[in-house]
């Protein structure tokens, strides 16, 4: 029974609403509300309810407002960094270890061999312009073939406008190749870089030059002649200042042609195995050799061997700093069995890095010069951030839009290799083929003079063209967890004068199982790698503002203006509900009336009487909840009712109680 | 009738704006009333709790609440400016640095010959006459007369001595006689003092000029410190004589200093180059300076982008006495930022490949009031004597310099001249070298307020530089490398190059990523404002408008209810004093306390129907309170709830 009554007076309630008329639902909601400022309009003095109302006018528009910003704060998602600094127990780096030259001269001799006499006599005829000098008459004669799929060329600048182009083996000194109008005007026109009269891009890819030169000039210059295919006038002339650097990039345009045929096998065993390398591994107390490390074939620096990489194995963890818990080592670089003109700096080049990524060392790496110690002190500095939408990065390169090629060597994505991977393909769907330098799509192949005659042409606009590079470094995104291994190194003489004997002497026992003396000061090399005392240093980002926190603000703002809360937005929605059913309910009224205007016209009858009305609207028991609750309007009972005005005048009446002490006095 | 159009209209305003009194009569009642319609939640409580020590636990924890409040409000606002860091890591083309190479040694010795064979004849004979020393067998040993008479300017003007002990007996250099010092002696190797090793020391005497008994002694533990501080004093001397014109011509060119260049896979010339004259590095040379308008950039990184360059460091032509090392100074820096070779530049080796690995990072920090940094250097009252912008390094050499001109009347070598002064040199001052090393102390014991003016700049980038070497040229490349390279020197194959007088450098990004440490304000105004809601809503559902209330009831209500009753005491005193007039006292007495006028008019109110029952639960607290205590125990919700109910319905 009382469950009815419930629901009956829920209904009624609900149908009903605290009042008849907007203004008594209003007075009924500021007199009710748990919102601080209506209560006050209501219940002061005239003129202090003028100021209430306005104030919580003024504190309402300030708590939207304010939420506004809030809201906007929100959606901007951003981060706070926290940074934390210590010591604690890490994975100890891969250490990738390599020797800066990538193969054996003694090995590939048999492959460049021509190559070496051409660069010889080449530098013969550059350094010694005089015809008397006829020392290459005895030798062989040269495989000028392999020449001209790449020549070197001499700009004679003597006069400035007009430079003339020598060709180094044609016909002697005295053959002026007067080259056409064409390359004259781009050598002349960009003398400091690659003149390139096909690609309007290169021009800019050479650093911008002051217009004013200097009187002394250098009269000679050494170029590499690059054509698109060979024999074709579609060439440029990439200039150097120095001819150091121009036999040196000459030697590596050849070099990789030749290697690139050779088969991956044949280049592992032509590079430095482990056992000649690393000779001795100490890693904390425990001993080490060179089976630990795992052999990966680097182009730039033939066989690279990897330390704690954790492919197979779980990664190392290094519990205390100092040199004693770390990782020591000591290398042969054999620095006589170097290829001359490849490589002119003699060291090993190593790198830290993390576990299953790869080694990128003409990025990262270091060098370590022979017949020193150097000693590498680490700390791990790491980022860690939030992915989308708080940073635009990548968790794990799923969602760039490069294709990974080194996934191939089963390391985890980074930005290096995605640009790499970019580069590479755009060489193979331009050049046809696949750069040495980097590992090959399926179904490609590297690219040589002989396949891909003009691929040195097509490698070196691309390499200089901007364009491709922006598309690279728009399409490919960092990682959100960035790790860099800050290095303190320091270097020492190694080994000292007076040990020296008897540790070249065990060293070279030990790798050749003999008494002779294998190893000299310029081949070894010591290399300390260990924590520093503090190894870690974490910025880790986290959501400066998340769901809880804006919840909080927006009450914290509503409960500072007006001391509200998501009830009183309830009350609200509340009140406007019941606003809209006194609309519906004057609509329903107002559309009987015109009905009944028409009836009445027809048939004049008698309107109910007041009391009639209110006995109707009484007897439904719920006048506790207000005194001034009056019969609502006729909407269920189906004789016409009376006319709307009468109701009105009749229930201002408790209203016009309240009208003089509102309104003036 | 004069007054009736002024009573009138006091009267309307009367009618129409009445001047009502606060919201009870007495203090007691206003603080009832307060407490029972307040939005706060405890001062309800305090007054509709029955019992002492309800009531009193009430106001326990509504006081308690307030002073939390008010605790925790503070702490929000002594936070307030604080500021949270934040870090962004963008992969993006990086604009390169400039990067400025100088060779160790300023000028070639061999130009230098005018202006320092006197100095340097000078100095080998100190070396000879304090430690034996003559650099060919061949050399006679010329006797003190000689030198007497060749005109030993620079040991007048500041002499080498060395002591014998601590007993302040020196030997004079110059006159190899033995004499008593005066003065305060300063050792600039400050350990030995205590080492009571008795090694000679050797020094050099700076006095005032003008007054000579005033003089300062320098001391070194080393003869090798003592000689080269001497001597580059004397160096400075000369070199603030020579115009910068001829100083540029007698350094490096950048043909002589530099042989290759390659950037970013392609060549390039001295052009990309700019001069730079350094006063203690000679010719520096900058590359990608941007003072051609263009900044050069990288899109790629790794050292095949970077820059590469071979550096001709001709040994043969270095001073001996001013520059003790071989090879280069590099410094990376912004464009806009100064290079202080001197300070902060690192050093580059010959025969060998250096490798540097860069890292950027750029940071900012918050200005007034979160840091006290600057962002453009103009709020410091020192002016800026460089061409560059603003730094604290720049900031404390020219604060320096500053008061170098104001104390001394001339301007220190190594720095950039103020306009109107000149170089110090002791034809025109010869007083320089005594008041410049005064005031360098005064300098480094922050005494000159330096370092109080100086503040740090709050925007910086830094190119975090990994540094590693490697054997270069090696030594199966060494051949064809060195002549080759001759080659491009000289085009001559006459003088071949040795590979010590060769460093090659390679500068590059190890990476595109560039770090963004900047500092964001952690609070704004509109958070603070809704931790202060969050603070007054949780402990008393507050909000500003009980703040106001409480302005209203505590401040004007209280207050003008307290006025009344002096004004009312005071009245009553006056008509005590007159005594006739008592019963007229009491009335005005009444008809403030009743405040008729406010009663009628707020009657058909709520605040009206709240009133109107006070007087009769007045009696109520007065009954003494443990007999309702005990006696409502157990029936104390029952009883309390339509009490409550009836209080809420107010």
């Amino acid at each position: 029974m009382t469950l009815k009554k419930y629901f009956i007076r829920a209904l009624h309630r609900l149908q009903k609403g605290p009042g008849y008329t907007y203004k008594e639902l209003l007075v009924w909601y500021c007199d009710n509300t748990n919102t601080h400022g209506p209560k006050r309009i209501i219940k002061e003095g005239p003129k202090k309810k003028l100021i209430w109302f306005f104030l919580t006018l003024l504190f309402a528009s300030l708590v939207f407002w304010q939420w506004g910003i809030l809201i906007n704060t929100y959606l901007s998602y951003n981060v706070t960094s926290s940074l934390s600094i210590g010591f604690k127990t890490m994975k100890f780096p891969a250490v990738t270890v390599c020797n800066a030259n990538p193969f054996k001269y003694s090995e590939v001799k048999h492959l460049l061999k021509e190559l070496d006499r051409l660069i010889e006599a080449a530098l013969e005829r550059i350094l010694q312009p005089t015809p008397g000098n006829s020392s290459e008459n005895t030798s062989p004669p040269l495989d000028l073939g392999l020449w001209h799929q790449i020549p070197l060329v001499l700009i004679d600048e003597h006069d400035k406008d007009n430079p003339v182009i020598l060709d180094i083996f044609e016909s002697n000194q005295t053959a002026l190749v007067n080259e056409t109008a064409l390359v004259n005007e781009t050598v002349a026109g960009n003398e400091t870089a690659a003149g390139n009269q096909t690609t309007a891009g290169n021009q800019t890819a050479a650093p911008p030059v002051p217009a004013n030169t200097t009187s002394e000039e250098k009269k000679y210059k050494l170029a590499v002649k690059l054509c698109s295919h060979q024999g074709s006038d579609n060439c440029t002339y990439r200039n150097f200042t120095s001819a150091a650097q121009a036999v040196t990039e000459w030697y590596i345009l050849q070099s990789t042609s030749i290697l690139s045929r050779v088969p991956l096998q044949e280049r592992i065993r032509m590079g430095y195995q482990a056992e000649d390398m690393i000779l001795a591994c100490l890693y904390g107390a425990e001993p080490c050799n060179y089976k630990n490390f795992t052999q990966i074939y680097h182009p730039d620096h033939g066989n690279c061997y990897i330390f704690n990489w954790g492919m197979d194995e779980e990664a190392l963890n290094s519990s205390n700093p100092g040199a004693e818990f770390g990782l020591k080592l000591i290398l042969d670089i054999s620095q006589q069995d170097y290829i001359p003109y490849l490589s002119s700096a003699a060291g090993a080049r190593l790198m830290l890095h993390q576990q299953k990524s790869f080694p990128f060392l003409k990025d990262q790496g270091i060098y370590a010069m022979a017949g020193t110690e150097t000693s590498i002190g680490v700390l791990v500095d790491e980022l860690e951030r939030m992915g989308y939408p708080y940073s635009d990065c990548t968790m794990n390169g799923s969602d760039v839009p490069v294709k990974n090629l080194y996934s191939q060597y089963n390391t985890s994505y980074s930005i290096q290799a995605c640009l790499r991977s970019c580069f590479q393909n755009h060489m193979v769907e331009i050049c046809g083929c696949g750069h040495y330098m980097f590992p090959l799509p399926e179904g490609v192949n590297y690219c040589n003079n002989e396949d891909n005659p003009g691929w040195a042409y097509c490698y070196s606009s691309l390499r200089s063209s901007i364009r491709h590079r922006q598309i690279c470094i728009d399409s490919c995104k960092e990682t959100c967890n960035d790790t860099q291994y800050k290095m303190t190194i320091s270097m020492a003489d190694w080994p000292s004068e007076a040990s020296e004997d008897w540790i070249f002497h065990i060293l070279s026992y030990e790798r050749d199982m003999s008494t002779n003396v294998t190893l000299d000061r310029n081949g070894i090399i010591k290399l300390n790698i260990y924590f520093q005392e503090y190894n870690y240093r974490t910025i880790s980002e986290s959501a400066a503002t998340t769901i809880v926190w804006l919840l909080s603000s927006l009450g914290g703002q509503f409960g500072f203006w007006m001391g509200g809360s998501v009830l009183c937005l309830i009350e609200f929605g509340e009140i406007i509900i019941d606003s809209l059913w006194i609309t519906i309910i004057n609509v329903i009224s107002w559309c009987r009336g015109l009905k009944q205007k028409r009836v009445q016209a027809r048939y004049p009858d008698a309107p109910p009487t007041v009391s009639e009305l209110v006995e109707a609207h009484t007897n439904l028991g719920f006048q506790h909840e207000d005194a001034g609750a009056l019969p609502r309007d006729e909407a269920l009972p189906p004789e016409p009712g009376t006319p709307p005005p009468n109701y009105d005048s009749l229930r201002v009446q408790p209203l016009d109680v309240l009208g003089p002490d509102s309104d003036a006095e | 009738g004069a007054m009736a159009p002024g009573k009138k209209i006091t009267a309307r305003i009367k009618r129409t704006l009445p001047v009502r009194g606060p919201q009870a009569p007495t203090l007691s009642e206003l603080m009832r009333w307060y407490c029972l319609n307040t939005n706060t939640h405890g001062c309800r409580r305090i007054v509709v709790s029955r019992g002492r020590l309800r009531r009193f636990i009430w106001i326990l924890l509504t006081l308690s609440a307030v002073g939390l409040i008010l605790w925790q409000c503070a702490e929000l606002l002594m936070n307030y400016y604080s500021a949270s860091v934040s870090v962004t890591v963008q992969f993006q083309k990086l604009p390169f640095p400039a990067v400025t190479i100088c060779n160790i040694n300023p000028y070639k010795y061999s130009s230098m010959k005018d202006y320092l064979s006197e100095l340097d004849k000078e100095t080998k004979k100190a070396l000879e006459t304090f430690y034996g020393f003559s650099e060919g067998k061949s050399k006679v040993r010329r006797s003190v007369d000689e030198w007497n008479s060749t005109g030993s300017d620079f040991f007048k003007q500041i002499p080498l001595l060395k002591f014998e002990d601590f007993s302040k007996t020196v030997t004079d250099f110059r006159s190899g006689q033995k004499r008593k010092i005066e003065g305060s002696v300063f050792h600039k190797d400050s350990s030995i003092v205590n080492s009571g090793d008795s090694n000679d020391i050797i020094g050099f005497q700076l006095c005032d000029a003008n007054n000579s008994s005033e003089c300062a002694l320098y001391t070194f533990s080393s003869g090798v410190n003592a000689i080269q501080e001497w001597y580059k004093l004397h160096y400075m001397n000369i070199m603030a004589q020579i115009p910068l014109e001829t100083k540029e011509k007698l350094s490096y060119s950048a043909d002589d200093l530099l042989l290759t260049c390659f950037f970013d896979g392609l060549s390039c010339d001295k052009r990309h180059f700019t001069r730079f004259h350094h006063p203690l590095h000679g010719n520096c040379y900058t590359f990608n300076s941007g003072e051609n308008g263009t900044i050069l950039s990288t899109s790629t990184g790794g050292s095949e982008y970077g820059l590469q360059v071979v550096l001709y460091i001709d040994e043969a032509d270095y001073n001996p006495f001013l520059v003790t090392s071989t090879g280069a100074k590099i410094i990376v820096h912004d464009q806009n930022e100064y290079p202080f070779i001197e300070d902060i530049g690192t050093e580059i080796e010959t025969a060998a490949a250096t490798s540097i690995g860069m890292h950027f990072t750029r940071s900012r920090k918050l200005s007034k009031p979160y840091s006290d940094c600057t962002e453009t250097g103009a709020d410091i009252p020192v002016e800026n004597l460089y061409n560059k912008s603003y730094s604290l390094q720049i900031c404390l050499h020219s604060c320096f310099q500053k008061a170098m001109v104001d104390s001394c009347g001339c301007a220190q070598y190594a720095q950039p001249l103020p306009a109107g002064a000149e170089y110090c040199n002791y034809k025109k001052n010869p007083n320089w070298m005594y008041c410049y090393y005064r005031l360098h102390e005064k300098f480094v014991k922050e005494q000159l307020g330096c370092q109080q003016i100086c503040k740090d700049a709050c925007s910086f980038k830094e190119w975090a530089l990994t540094t590693s070497i490697a054997q270069w040229p090696s030594t199966v490349s060494e051949d064809w490398m060195l002549r080759v390279l001759s080659w491009d020197k000289g085009q001559k194959i006459n003088k071949k190059l040795n590979k010590t007088d060769l460093a090659n450098l390679m500068v590059f990004y190890k990476d595109l990523n560039e770090r963004f440490i900047s500092e964001n304000p952690a609070n704004t105004l509109v958070i603070l404002l809704s931790n202060f809601g969050g603070q007054l809503g949780l402990w008393m559902s507050c909000s500003v408008v009980c703040v106001i209330e409480i302005v209203e009831v505590f401040f004007i209500d209280s207050l003008s209810i307290v006025m009344r009753r002096q004004w009312q005491k005071a009245k009553k005193w006056w008509n005590d004093r007159k005594r006739d007039r008592s019963g007229k006292a009491s009335d005005l007495e009444r008809q403030g306390h009743d405040n008729p006028v406010c009663v009628d008019e707020d009657l058909p109110t709520f605040n009206t129907a709240l009133r109107l029952p006070l007087p009769q639960d007045n009696p109520l607290p007065r009954t003494p309170p443990p007999n309702y205590s005990t006696l409502r125990l157990e029936t104390a919700f029952t009883e309390q709830l339509p009490d409550t109910l009836e209080a809420g319905q107010h």
